[in-house]
């Protein structure tokens, strides 16, 4: 029953989720599309905070990433000890970094009376989430070890049977509790993006490293622009 | 050669009484909302003094504008790499104490207040949290008229000697009214990583696209001006947007429409932009004549060809040919760049100030050896603070345009006086007869359509039917988040 609902109605209802209502909330109301930076408002303890999650989970996550996209890859390169066991360090590292980060910031929203006017229920549910989903990724590397080696056998085969609409429940039904959890948390951050100030990690902003410094726009076709 | 118009607004400092309409007519119609309330597009400063945001000419702490690295232009702050480094944490953005903490008055409790022994007062309560504060700490003209002097004036970095402000015989003050420059060279353009600041191709007014903006920050510092703001409410960045809407259909911002000394101007300049960064490249000291060099003059056969091939309007080509900027800023030489050496190029000019005409308080009473008006080095403005502040340091740019306001004045009150007026005094500042009867009428009697001279926008020329049943200008949908 949990398995189901975590390894298959959870992770649909997710990407369906993602997949219709971010081109939605894109095509009606754009004005709502932004980081929502605080910064301006309390800079001190936000040093502490935000630097330390982005740096730690964006390298996180894209290890996760890069083991879903190109698996064979990834088991070629782990297959050396040395590697594995580096790997492995660096990114129980950069999980407490963003563990603490995210520590750092939940507080932050309590405490800053400043903060009162532009904090949201979902700024809570989203930190308490998150916080929750880089404790127990912590958990994880730090008690379930060589997790790099065996996710790419079990939750990326998992992973894409659930792209190929045939969800392999089995690859994942035996393992603890707290990895399921770890999952299922993934799935619900993807479920809220669209609804949330998550959205801004949707817009890489790479297009403007080749861009000329200046951009102009012209209303009239017929003006020559650049 | 590629000719470009630009709007282009110029102040006459000597007619700013410093009377704050042309900041609120601006805030009533575009920052009086949630998340704006911080915000001053137009705002007006006393100088000395250190403005607003606090220290906005520091580029030390903001890190705005460009610096030219030997034959390259790149951003003070940071580059590309940098910026991607830079998102989460924004290093050089002015926070709000930089500004000041908007607050309002509890009005409603000079109403409601229970019966009491004391009068009820209005207690003061910040418009973003909404809490009582206990101190109001600042706010946008917090410096006004040398209030606190020590404290701020003290603070210019514009001010060779501060001793000059300390002595009511040397102490002088005037106002420096500012709205975004629409920079031909724009920092914040360059800065944004989404790409959502523009500069218009028809009229080269910068604007932000608040449906392209993900509010990465980086455009509040890197306008050496301070002039982008960062909307707390809707996450997204805003600047002054020189009134379109307004400008589109030949009407006058409503800064400058409101301006009660009519210290405004608004007209065209073309310019040749192939030539800006090259310009931008000059040391310190030459950039006003760099500035100069790229505008173009709008009689010249082979400029208004090389318009025409841009798509430049015919009623643009005849308001830049009538542009009373084009008279102030090239023609008669009289209008400079803000701080030129911040290497935007700003397009926002400004005629420095000559009175009140005073000598330092030694000299006041030897004004008959000078004639009508003191030495130059006697005035009370120093050439020097002047020169800081409008002429990348260099003086003799500064002298030659107090020169000329002088000799206008002497040339008009011998007029005026009938009294038999003395061309001579005109040639030797390098003005003329002809110059001095259009300058005298733009700085005293001209009219509305003589001071402002805006071409509309030739919409009707652009596709119109591309247009039919779309909407206009402006935010159909509510930004920010809750409610």
């Amino acid at each position: 029953m949990l398995n189901t609902f975590i390894f298959i109605v959870l992770p649909y209802v997710a990407l369906a989720l993602l997949i219709f209502v971010t081109p939605y909330r894109y095509m009606t109301n754009r004005l709502t599309w932004s980081a929502y930076s605080t910064q301006f408002l309390e800079r001190k303890t936000l040093f502490w905070g935000i630097n330390p999650w982005h740096y730690g989970i964006i390298p996180v996550l894209a290890g996760h990433l890069a083991g879903i996209i190109a698996p064979g890859t990834m088991k070629s390169f782990l297959a050396n000890r040395d590697t594995l066991v580096l790997l492995e360090s660096v990114g129980l590292g950069l999980g407490l970094f963003a563990l603490f980060g995210c520590l750092v910031l939940l507080p932050r929203r309590i405490n800053s009376p400043i903060l009162k006017r532009v904090t949201f229920a979902s700024d809570y549910i989203l930190l308490i989430l998150l916080a929750l989903q880089a404790a127990s990724g912590v958990y994880i590397a730090t008690f379930m070890r060589w997790g790099s080696q065996w996710y790419l056998h079990t939750a990326v085969p998992y992973l894409w049977s659930l792209a190929a609409l045939n969800p392999r429940v089995d690859y994942m039904a035996d393992f603890p509790l707290i990895l399921k959890l770890h999952a299922a948390g993934a799935f619900l951050i993807v479920a809220l993006l669209p609804f949330t100030k998550l959205v801004h990690l949707l817009f890489l902003p790479i297009g403007f490293l080749k861009d000329p410094p200046l951009l102009y726009r012209w209303r009239s076709p017929v003006v020559k622009g650049e | 050669m590629d000719v470009r118009a630009q709007l282009v607004m110029v102040f006459n400092l000597d007619k700013c009484i410093g009377c704050h309409a042309c900041s609120i007519s601006c805030k009533n119609i575009w920052t009086d909302r949630k998340g704006a309330e911080y915000m001053w597009w137009n705002n007006v400063e006393t100088k000395p003094g250190i403005g607003y945001p606090k220290k906005w000419e520091d580029q030390k702490i903001f890190k705005g504008g460009w610096v030219a690295d030997g034959r390259n232009l790149r951003l003070r702050a940071m580059g590309k790499g940098g910026t991607l480094l830079s998102m989460f944490f924004q290093p050089n953005m002015p926070k709000l104490e930089d500004y000041y903490e908007p607050f309002d008055f509890d009005y409603s409790n000079l109403y409601g207040a229970k019966e009491g022994n004391d009068q009820p007062v209005a207690e003061v309560f910040s418009q973003i949290s909404g809490e009582k504060m206990a101190e109001i700490k600042g706010g946008p003209n917090w410096d006004d008229d040398l209030s606190g002097s020590q404290l701020y004036a003290a603070e210019d970095i514009n001010l060779d000697d501060k001793k000059i402000i300390e002595e009511y015989g040397t102490m002088f003050m005037q106002y420096l009214p500012r709205i975004c420059n629409h920079c031909l060279n724009p920092a914040c353009v360059a800065s944004c990583p989404s790409r959502a600041i523009y500069k218009r191709g028809e009229d080269g007014v910068v604007l932000v696209d608040q449906n392209v903006c993900k509010g990465w920050r980086f455009c509040t510092s890197a306008c050496p001006y301070k002039k982008v703001y960062f909307n707390w409410n809707s996450g997204k960045a805003e600047k002054c947007i020189f009134c379109f809407p307004r400008t589109e259909t030949g009407q006058c911002n409503a800064c400058a429409h409101s301006c009660v000394g009519r210290i405004r101007y608004v007209g065209v300049l073309l310019y040749d932009a192939e030539k800006v960064e090259q310009a931008l490249l000059k040391p310190d000291d030459q950039l006003v004549e760099a500035h100069r060099a790229v505008i173009l003059d709008p009689r010249d056969e082979s400029v208004r060809a090389a318009a025409r091939k841009n798509g430049v309007s015919e009623q643009w080509l005849e308001a830049a040919d009538k542009s009373p900027v084009y008279a102030l800023v090239k023609e008669f030489g009289l209008a400079l760049p803000l701080h030129p050496e911040f290497r935007t190029m700003p397009m926002a000019y400004y005629i420095p100030s000559l009175s009140p005409v005073l000598s330092t308080l030694d000299d006041t009473h030897e004004l008959a050896e000078h004639g009508t008006f003191p030495a130059l080095e006697k005035l009370r403005a120093p050439i020097g603070y002047l020169a800081n502040l409008l002429a990348g340091g260099n003086r003799e740019v500064v002298t030659s345009v107090l020169a000329k306001l002088i000799a206008l004045r002497g040339y008009m009150r011998d007029k005026n006086l009938n009294q038999p007026a003395d061309e001579s005094i005109l040639t030797s500042a390098g003005l003329d007869e002809a110059a001095a009867d259009r300058l005298y009428r733009l700085f005293t009697i001209g009219g509305y359509h003589e001071r402002n001279i805006i071409p509309p926008q030739q919409r009707e020329e652009q596709e119109p039917h591309t247009r039919k049943g779309a909407s206009g200008f402006g935010i159909l949908k509510k930004p920010g988040r809750g409610k």
